[in-house]
């Protein structure tokens, strides 16, 4: 499953999202999504221990300004692999 | 591999550029091969479809983003009739059913029943929603 | 990734109703679907299990009591709702609280109800 999450850290729906996400899935962070990927944050250290694959939009990670602060786990992909990535799920989830 | 993808938008405009994010994955998609036959605005995404929102010069238009992507693709752009008209999004028979001088909504937009996600739902291969926090 | 893919659509409502119309959409599309003979499931998840409330009386604020819609569900021919059991009993409803039909999932069963749907649609 292919999950987006667009919401500010520690928004009810961050924990909502981690209790489903699994290995197998991939997570894209969206809009205000992408501070929880900030390297001295603490939110992405749950995201990363699912083991899913971790991703922000780059246009949002650039209008954020957090574009090279984000902690390694996360990829940035554009407008064309966030498609890749819903060619590769099936189902789509959107936390916001 | 060709897909055929159906879109839920239930982000409005106002509430951060989710909706916009959304235009650009629908371009997106079309460009890499795949297919989009109709977007389906629901809830506080039925604004995207407000012919009377002024945009700030230095912003993109949602609308103008939405219709050019049906201008170029064919893509039907449908509000949900019960939200839009909730909001004051009215096409002209809606306008002259209600009484009001002109309608609201963008010509690139239609207004239909959440029948039309249904239909669109069962042919997709993919279904993408976009919700942004109030 | 995970097999199975049935068919059918999840409808995900996850915001409880007063302060945004989600959850009035979300259950909407639940309805519209099954209206269509199209196979569809409602999942209350996190804090959309408040719109279960039992007691609800939307009379002053001039909105329609979304309960009693709920409730109304089975004359769509929606005969069962799913309702995140972690999510229920922090908001510390029972049994007897939630809807008839209801049907209470714990953590793994939620998994594999968003993995047997073909779509799934977060509100």
């Amino acid at each position: 499953m292919l999950h987006t999450l667009n919401c500010s850290p520690g928004h009810p729906a961050v924990q909502d999202c981690i209790a489903l996400l699994q290995q197998e899935d991939a997570l894209l962070l969206l809009g205000d999504g992408v501070y929880i990927a900030l390297e001295n944050s603490q939110g992405w250290q749950a995201l990363q221990a699912s083991g899913a694959t971790l991703h922000a939009l780059e246009a949002d990670a650039r209008a954020a300004g957090v574009q090279h602060r984000l902690a390694p786990c996360f990829t940035l992909v554009d407008d064309a692999g966030f498609v890749a990535l819903s060619e590769l799920h099936a189902q789509h989830m959107a936390w916001y | 591999m060709t897909l055929h993808y159906c879109l839920l938008v239930l982000a409005a405009p106002a509430s951060g550029h989710t909706s916009l994010t959304a235009a650009r994955f629908a371009a997106a998609l079309l460009a890499r091969g795949h297919t989009l036959s109709r977007v389906f605005f629901l809830d506080n995404g039925t604004s995207n479809g407000l012919a009377t929102a002024i945009t700030p010069q230095d912003e993109r238009s949602p609308q103008q983003a939405w219709s050019a992507l049906a201008d170029a693709n064919g893509t039907e752009l449908v509000l949900c009739v019960s939200s839009a008209v909730k909001r004051g999004l009215l096409d002209s028979a809606e306008a002259q059913r209600h009484g009001f001088p002109a309608a609201t909504v963008h010509p690139g937009f239609t207004l239909g029943g959440l029948g039309l996600l249904v239909e669109a739902m069962q042919s997709a291969d993919r279904v993408v929603t976009f919700g942004a926090p109030a | 990734m995970k097999a199975a893919a049935q068919g059918g659509v999840l409808v995900v409502t996850r915001h409880p109703q007063p302060g945004r119309s989600l959850a009035r959409s979300a259950l909407d599309t639940a309805l519209a679907t099954a209206a269509f003979e199209q196979p569809v499931n409602l999942l209350f998840l996190g804090a959309g299990v408040l719109q279960l409330l039992p007691e609800q009386d939307s009379s002053d604020v001039g909105v329609r009591n979304l309960r009693k819609v709920i409730d109304s569900m089975p004359l769509y021919d929606m005969e069962h709702c799913y309702v995140d059991a972690e999510g229920a009993a922090r908001a510390g409803l029972t049994a007897t609280d939630l809807p008839p039909g209801a049907i209470l999932v714990d953590h793994t069963a939620l998994r594999a109800l968003f993995d047997s749907h073909r779509h799934v649609l977060g509100f």
